[in-house]
């Protein structure tokens, strides 16, 4: 981490487990800065969702300290924001009128709540839809809404919990464009999500959780760069029909033939029609062919040996 | 404290008319069909206050109950809003638009039978016991972990404190229950309902007022408990 960020909010040596069951989150450290993006990658159940409800003081670790100049930060408004999974309103009342609740709940003053909420509005796409009853919103406004009003104090930190889900993609460049700006502020954000190009976007770091423990972290450039550059194919063949050519073409290595065929290359999908040629020159039979390129896709893949999820 | 929660009850209840009209005729039709029907004074009293203290505890655990599973109880709690100031800012709204949907029906219970200062004491007693009412409802929903069991407990606690209040046997003056009955919650409302040709009580309910003092301190000090055991229901 840059040494110059003012660290906002500190956890060292983290436990946490629900009641009598096995624990969620083992040992967590994460420090984070002010200004800074933070991405909690994992799959479902890693314990993502858990340390956001955490940071938030919501559930009390078994163990392990959290630390850092936001907890005793003196302000009038909330200095956390935080958006979950839920969509939970007041349904019998208008977007504008929740967003107003709110938004006042957080400590905004009542003379500036309404350009605020009005300016949210514009940016998330929701003007149109502001004086309308929540319940006849669909599942991404209501998601909007959900941002808007975790946003809309100006947080000194933003947790988001899976913010992409329900988003169209004019949403999500929009929700990206506001997080780049409340980054720019100031404001940290830490986001828990399985929505790769969004994290890849945005994120200034990554932890990879899986299982409770934090298997990889680092900035985007570290992690990926432990990666290679090397593309990958994974060329599912008939086993049956096996017997293959030595070169498949310049900067072309099969790194394993045990299962699927996986050829590693730094010339990108170009030399994929070099890898079929030479299989099919060989009478192999070809059954499917994945491409890998490095990114936070093959990245997890690698670190925890499973798919992400969507 | 803002009062936020206290205008957002009053903004759902204008938002949903149809809801509005329902709490406020069922009970008229409830008290008409009562009245009307000759019931004695003594058992048309007990029903007259179990509707109206029942009103309160359901009307405010539920409701509360469902927002907490929903996510909007923690939600709200999450956006900055203290428990404590959360609970009693609700009790406050709660309680007087339950007065206000339970007037037209506490008038015609009381119709022909008191003054207009009868009257407005009656409004006031109302008030209050339901006041007590939906405190006891937020308490009785940190209990509860589904709407039924929320329904349950919150008729078990209101009919065991209007049996304690007296509304369900003949006062004994004499007796160690009458003690028990002075210090009770709904007596006072139980003893306006009482509508008999002298009109109704006017002795100090020294119960009530107690009760309206007290609770409101009790849930301040179990604001927390309160808040955790709710989002430990909404965690499932």
């Amino acid at each position: 981490m840059d040494s110059g960020l003012i660290s906002l909010i500190k956890v060292s040596g983290l436990h946490y487990r629900y009641a009598s069951s096995p624990p969620v989150l083992i040992d967590i450290d994460l420090e984070v800065s002010a200004g800074e993006i933070v991405a909690l990658l994992g799959p479902n159940g890693a314990g993502k969702s858990t340390l956001l409800r955490i940071l938030l003081n919501e559930l009390t670790p078994e163990s392990g300290t959290i630390a850092g100049p936001l907890l005793s930060m003196k302000s009038s408004r909330v200095l956390m924001g935080y958006a979950g999974e839920e969509t939970a309103h007041f349904n019998s009342l208008t977007g504008i009128q929740n967003a107003h609740f709110f938004a006042r709940a957080a400590g905004v003053e009542k003379y500036e709540v309404s350009e605020m909420v009005s300016g949210l509005m514009n940016l998330v796409g929701l003007s149109n839809e502001a004086d309308k009853v929540v319940s006849s919103y669909s599942f991404g406004a209501k998601r909007k809404l959900l941002l808007l009003e975790a946003l809309v104090h100006q947080p000194k930190l933003l947790l988001l919990d899976e913010p992409t889900v329900g988003l169209d993609p004019v949403s999500r460049d929009a929700l990206a464009d506001i997080l780049r700006k409340c980054s720019q502020e100031g404001s940290a954000i830490v986001m828990a999500s399985h929505d790769l190009n969004f994290l890849e976007q945005l994120a200034d770091r990554i932890l990879v959780i899986d299982k409770g423990r934090v298997v990889s972290s680092g900035s985007q450039i570290e992690l990926l760069s432990s990666l290679g550059t090397a593309t990958r194919f994974q060329v599912s063949v008939d086993t049956s029909s096996i017997e293959l050519p030595q070169y498949f073409g310049e900067d072309i290595e099969l790194v394993d033939d045990s299962g699927p065929l996986v050829f590693e290359t730094t010339r990108g999908q170009d030399a994929l029609p070099e890898i079929w040629a030479a299989l099919i020159s060989a009478r192999v039979k070809i059954l499917g062919v994945e491409v890998r390129e490095p990114g936070l896709a093959e990245l997890f893949r690698r670190v925890t040996g499973q798919e992400l999820p969507g | 404290m803002k009062f936020l929660v206290t205008v957002m009850e009053f903004r759902i209840a204008l938002a949903r008319p149809r809801l509005l009209a329902l709490n406020v005729m069922v009970p008229v039709v409830l008290v008409l069909a009562i009245s009307l029907g000759g019931a004695p004074e003594f058992h048309a009293a007990a029903v007259y206050t179990v509707l109206f203290t029942i009103f309160g505890t359901f009307g405010s655990a539920i409701p509360l109950v469902r927002d907490a599973e929903a996510g909007l109880f923690g939600r709200i709690i999450r956006a900055g809003v203290p428990p404590s100031h959360f609970f009693i800012e609700r009790a406050v709204g709660g309680s007087a638009i339950d007065a206000l949907q339970l007037l037209p029906a506490l008038t015609i219970a009381t119709l022909g039978s008191i003054s207009l200062n009868g009257w407005i004491r009656a409004v006031l007693v109302l008030w209050s016991s339901i006041w007590i009412a939906n405190l006891l409802g937020n308490l009785v929903a940190a209990a509860a972990r589904s709407l039924a069991e929320t329904a349950l407990f919150s008729a078990v606690t209101t009919l065991f404190l209007l049996h304690l209040s007296g509304v369900f046997r003949t006062p004994l003056p004499q007796s160690s229950w009458a003690v028990i009955e002075a210090f009770s919650p709904f007596r006072a409302l139980h003893e306006t309902l009482l509508t008999g040709p002298d009109g109704t009580s006017t002795e100090f309910p020294l119960g009530l007022v107690v009760w309206v003092l007290i609770l409101p301190v009790v849930t301040v000090l179990l604001a927390r408990s309160v808040t955790r055991s709710l989002q430990l229901a909404s965690d499932g």
